[in-house]
């Protein structure tokens, strides 16, 4: 223990964030009658991050309502994660709200501490002089942790455990996250599993099911999660991870409520929204995903996580949904992905690569109201642009190829498909993306009238209804018709039907004419085996 | 209100968000004009009545979105360990310049010992009831912490009258057991006792005790953690 004597807020240099001057000067005021002597203040975010570049804080003291512009939370993000503000230094969120809203809506970087208004001199001493007293106990162990160093970090707080039993609770939890960023998994189930023997809390909880899942033990995390949850509601993180063990199971629907429940519950957190769209997206969902992009898109305004990608995606969700139709709601829809597009060029002006994305967009979407003529000449400027530009972006180069199809370029499109396959085919996500494109290069509500023609159809194949299999088949085949499965499926119907009857002739004419479509169909693609062993008993047939 | 889709109670629980915040405002504002004028307030009782009645406004409201949160079934004991007599002096200390300014005496007698709960529901209780023991006490107030039977029993103890029959009891009350026709309605201690409740161990769970006497030989309120 200190000597009480010893001034212990005189060595700190502390940072006070408050919009409202009266508050500022109160603070000092009160810091100072506590024995602090190196006070800065400032009004908003900008200066408060300035001064934490060019100065060394010990105690940030930050309202978290600080009027237009970046909030509490995003000053702390932004510090933390620009590493402007080390572990061993102090951030205490000052709000006038009950703190628990916005622990909720956070989903990294939680504060030291909360002060709630209003706050008082005695108050402030207590406090603040707790929380000095345990910074520095804990000192020696999160310097090891700002250099990274986490070995030393765990036997340093292995020593403290017996020395400093006050500091339990701080003491496990660092552990358990140090081993787990050490990547020593048994050793970071241990100190949950022991917390865990003495009394069910929620922290250990969620920290062990980390470890489940980093272990690929995915139902059992998924059980205790769906647990944790039911008895505490508004613990936000369960949701993250158990989403994350749903997704893992393969069952992304499933994952997707839990998200959506989550965001209602706490609507603020940016990569929390970001994930929902990626995973609606992921399953077909545009409405849910176009919400959840433009929550993320709106967040990202005062965020670290702020990138145009973002309103790339939303501007593809609104193009998805307005294409093929020309009624009102659709009309509003492509209006607002050009205004999304408008505000992203503003925001990231400096990019030039990002104005000819847009404008691949744009073009796409003029397609989609209808506007064909106009849609042509974009494109014809676009295309000598980009045919400069060596080598295409991925996603840049797959809207290129989306919008060509769009104009019914297929050609072009697919020359620039297999081009992109050459430089980034080896990615096997970018592969797929590529593939799923040639697949299906149609917008998502026609992709899933196929995809559900192609379930009908496999059904009735299954029970034997031949005919009713050919004319579903048939009818997807119309909306997308270089899709392998369904080619391949439509060929299948045929020759079945075929030894079934005994007829021959025009059946090979047909299954000639499905089989050609694949022609360039790449060797690692997924249908690939199936199309060679059909081609090889299509030529026993007609032999 | 016919036809129109008025969640009402989400409505309430905005308004009372934001009267809530504004009585913070109020309240700061309170405690620096104090500060300042020293020598002139710790004796007014007009000036100790505006903040006593301000601090209680304030913490019904936060009792309120309590409440509601409850019934949204969206509210949750965060339990984590702390070092009890470190959270009651923390605690203690934002009553101190009403405490001094009504000149009541107010002590705090704590094993040291760790604790489990969660500290911005058991503020909540400590205010309420705080609260409370300041406006029953004759002079003196204290707070005291042990473990008794595997809890952690915190009491506040005055030198008041005490509770009235009606009042003591011991467990859980039900949101039925109000009264709303005799005035003071114990929304305080129906919020006190559900977050009593919240608080649980295997099959324990946290309950509250009133009753009379103790060492002061007022009212004795008891929040009993497991």
């Amino acid at each position: 223990m200190s000597d009480p004597n010893e001034n212990v807020f005189g060595k700190l240099s502390y940072l006070v964030v408050d919009d409202f001057e009266n508050f500022r000067i109160s603070m000092r005021h009160m810091l100072r009658s506590c024995g602090a002597d190196n006070v800065e203040l400032v009004a908003h975010a900008k200066p408060a991050i300035e001064y934490c570049t060019y100065n060394h804080v010990d105690v940030v003291l930050c309202d978290y309502n600080l009027g237009k512009g970046k909030n509490g939370q995003h000053i702390l993000e932004e510090l933390r994660h620009k590493k402007l503000l080390k572990r061993s230094s102090l951030f205490l969120m000052v709000t006038s709200e009950s703190s628990r809203e916005m622990v909720m809506g956070a989903r990294e970087y939680q504060p030291d501490a909360y002060l709630t208004k209003p706050i008082n001199h005695a108050m402030l001493e207590k406090r603040l002089s707790s929380l000095i007293s345990q910074r520095n106990a804990l000192l020696p162990i999160n310097r090891e942790i700002d250099r990274e160093n986490y070995p030393e970090a765990i036997s340093l707080c292995n020593a403290a455990l017996s020395r400093l039993p006050r500091y339990k609770t701080w003491l496990m939890k660092t552990l358990g996250e140090l081993y787990f960023l050490l990547g020593d998994l048994s050793y970071a189930i241990k100190v949950y599993d022991e917390v865990l023997s003495q009394r069910e809390l929620s922290w250990a909880r969620v920290g062990r099911n980390k470890v489940l899942l980093a272990n690929h033990r995915y139902d059992e995390a998924v059980e205790s999660l769906r647990k944790l949850i039911k008895s505490h509601p508004d613990y936000m993180e369960a949701y993250d991870l158990l989403a994350e063990g749903l997704e893992r199971q393969n069952r992304s629907g499933q994952a997707q409520n839990v998200l959506e429940l989550a965001t209602t519950r706490s609507p603020n957190a940016l990569l929390r929204q970001k994930h929902l769209a990626e995973l609606a997206e992921a399953n077909q969902d545009m409405e849910t995903a176009t919400e959840a992009w433009r929550q993320t898109v709106r967040l990202g305004a005062h965020s670290i996580h702020h990138s145009p990608d973002h309103h790339i995606a939303l501007a593809h969700a609104l193009c998805d949904l307005s294409d093929g139709d020309t009624d009102e709601g659709s009309q509003a829809l492509a209006h607002e992905a050009i205004s999304v597009l408008a505000s992203m060029e503003r925001q990231f002006s400096e990019s030039k690569t990002l104005e000819l994305h847009s404008l691949v967009i744009q073009c796409r979407i003029q397609a989609g109201r209808g506007e064909v003529e106009k849609a042509n000449s974009m494109l014809e400027s676009i295309s000598e642009r980009l045919s400069e530009i060596h080598p295409l972006e991925l996603e840049m180069g797959l809207d290129y190829a989306k919008t060509l199809y769009r104009l019914d370029n297929v050609r072009e499109a697919k020359t620039l498909l297999a081009r992109l396959h050459e430089s980034y085919g080896e990615d096997p996500e970018a592969a797929r993306k590529i593939e799923s494109l040639l697949d299906e290069p149609v917008s998502f509500r026609m992709k899933i009238k196929a995809r559900g023609l192609n379930r009908e159809g496999i059904a009735a194949f299954e029970s034997g209804a031949l005919k009713e299999a050919e004319e579903t088949f048939s009818k997807a085949l119309e909306i997308i018709p270089d899709h392998p499965a369904l080619n391949l499926n439509l060929i299948q119907v045929l020759i079945k039907q075929h030894e079934d009857t005994g007829s021959i002739d025009k059946l090979t004419d047909r299954c000639q004419q499905h089989i050609s479509r694949l022609d360039d169909l790449p060797e690692q693609h997924g249908q690939y085996r199936r199309y060679l062993a059909l081609q090889r008993k299509l030529k026993a047939l007609t032999l | 209100m016919k036809n129109r889709n008025i969640d009402f109670s989400m409505v309430l629980a905005l308004a009372v968000h934001d009267m809530k915040n504004s009585l913070g405002m109020l309240l700061n504002s309170l405690d620096e004009l104090r500060a300042e004028n020293e020598a002139k307030l710790t004796e007014s009782s007009k000036f100790n009545t505006l903040q006593y009645e301000a601090e209680r406004i304030h913490n019904d409201l936060v009792q309120l979105l309590g409440i509601y949160r409850l019934g949204e079934n969206n509210l949750s004991a965060h339990i984590e360990e702390h070092s009890v007599s470190e959270f009651l002096s923390e605690h203690l200390a934002r009553h101190t310049p009403l405490l001094e300014g009504l000149g009541i005496e107010c002590s705090i007698e704590s094993d040291d010992i760790n604790g489990f709960f969660d500290t911005d529901l058991l503020t909540g209780v400590l205010n309420n009831t705080i609260n409370n023991a300041i406006r029953y006490t004759k002079s003196e107030i204290k707070l005291t912490a042990a473990e008794r039977e595997g809890y952690l029993v915190i009491r506040v103890e005055d030198d008041g009258e005490g509770y009235p029959e009606s009042m003591q009891h011991t467990g859980p009350l039900s949101f039925k057991s109000l009264d709303f026709n005799t005035g003071s309605t114990s929304l305080g201690l129906f919020f006190v006792s559900a977050v009593a409740n919240l608080h649980s161990e295997g099959d324990r769970k946290g309950y509250i005790k009133l009753h009379n006497g103790g060492e002061l030989g007022g009212g004795v309120f008891e929040i009993w953690l497991p």
